[in-house]
């Protein structure tokens, strides 16, 4: 097919577009769905979230704010990551509150070690805190992936490697309001571990969700002759 | 690549009226966009055979159809179409790279049997020129399906995108239009 036949076809099958609101505001729009799903999960949670106690320690509210202030900003780097031309640097932007959450997760991992010893660094198997952790997780990462496919799949893995994160950040922030007293290795593995694993393994897994081909065969042009 | 005065501010204007549905505005864009992006190609892989040139343009023009509504009629136009454009290229030199990884290049190709009945092949097909005449004498439907299917080697799906035909109704014209062809080269072969 010459290009100018290409460009008949492609014009002929126009239609009217609504442009995607800015990175930003499609951040805040999955914000809007996601925390009060993830806030019905731990309330519908049998064990009750000790909020109050959570409050009254400091390490813990660093910790909180900072997994979601990495869950925000790695759901505006997600969506900004489908848009051509979009600025670069906001894709680096989770760094910080990624760092910040990680820090507080070892300062915790310390402090026990210092005050119990090897005991803290056991590890036992905390099966309760699966589903609820699956439960939380799972309506937030298919709304922002299906809200990613709407973009362009420029960088696919990064994109869903992002919105993984993002769906991380939001869920242990909520988790975490389980087990105010602990921050032991237990609860890094569990909480932590497992979501960065998933997380890693989603962005690998990115092509399988976004890719040119499939936005190819979403747009079936009409109007040929 | 910056947006460039007059040039970028045009292309948003268009963009702007191609996103609110004008099929015109739409195709002077693409029309305006097709020589910046074969120059832009050009001027990247200068090693580049023209008509695998030409496949990239088509490869970022299609691109630009499916993420229109990525473009914020608020932003400059040409960096969000060379984005795009480099993110196609970048892909076009991976698939490249690996394509030549398992091909080997031969000055002849090797026959397989000495016998003149099993190396007919080069002879009957030597002809690229009756082959470009059979294929614009197909009606329109079976040629879009045997460029998309045979010639871009584009699944099924993909060449319904682009044509808007229905994967069983390319089936059909792809099977149609071979055998269409094949009578065609035959008879002229024959003659």
């Amino acid at each position: 097919m010459n290009t100018d036949d290409l460009i008949r076809q492609l014009s002929g099958a126009n239609a009217p577009v609504r442009p995607l609101r800015p990175p930003w505001a499609r951040a805040l729009l999955w914000l809007v769905l996601a925390v009060p799903y993830v806030a019905l999960v731990i309330l519908l949670h049998p064990h009750t979230p000790e909020v109050a106690e959570s409050m009254t320690d400091l390490r813990l509210v660093i910790e909180i704010l900072a997994a979601l202030a990495t869950g925000v900003t790695a759901a505006w780097a997600a969506f900004a990551s489908t848009v051509p031309g979009a600025d670069r640097r906001i894709l680096w932007l989770p760094v910080l509150p990624g760092s910040v959450w990680a820090a507080t997760l070892g300062a915790g991992c310390l402090d026990d070690w210092l005050q119990y010893g090897a005991e803290a660094l056991a590890l036992r198997p905390d099966w309760d805190c699966l589903p609820p952790a699956i439960l939380v997780g799972t309506l937030p990462l298919i709304s922002i992936l299906v809200m990613l496919r709407r973009g362009a799949p420029l960088r696919p893995r990064l994109s869903v490697l992002l919105a993984a994160l993002a769906v991380a950040g939001l869920g242990n922030a909520g988790m975490r309001l389980f087990h105010p007293g602990d921050a032991t290795i237990m609860i890094l593995i569990w909480h932590v571990g497992v979501a960065f694993a998933l997380t890693a393994l989603a962005g690998l897994a990115g092509k399988a969700v976004l890719s040119w081909r499939q936005a190819w065969a979403r747009v079936q042009p009409r109007g040929y002759a | 690549m910056r947006e460039s005065g007059g040039t970028g501010e045009q292309l948003a204007r268009l963009m702007r009226r191609a996103q609110e549905g004008q099929s015109a505005a739409y195709a002077e864009l693409l029309r305006e966009v097709a020589p910046l992006l074969r120059s832009e190609i050009r001027r990247r892989l200068r090693f580049l055979p023209p008509q695998d040139v030409e496949d990239l343009v088509q490869d970022v023009l299609l691109s630009l159809h499916v993420v229109r509504s990525t473009y914020d009629p608020a932003r400059p136009f040409l960096p969000w179409l060379m984005a795009i454009a480099h993110n196609r290229v970048v892909d076009g030199i991976r698939r490249q790279v690996r394509r030549n990884a398992n091909e080997v290049a031969v000055d002849e190709p090797p026959e397989t049997f000495a016998t003149d009945a099993t190396n007919r092949f080069d002879e009957s097909y030597g002809d690229p020129e009756a082959l470009r005449q059979a294929m614009q004498r197909l009606p329109q439907g079976q040629r879009t399906a045997i460029e998309l299917v045979k010639l871009r080697e584009m699944s099924l799906k993909e060449a319904a995108a682009v044509s808007g035909m229905s994967v069983p109704a390319l089936k059909v014209a792809v099977h149609r239009g071979i055998g269409a062809l094949r009578k065609v080269l035959n008879v002229e072969g024959k003659a």
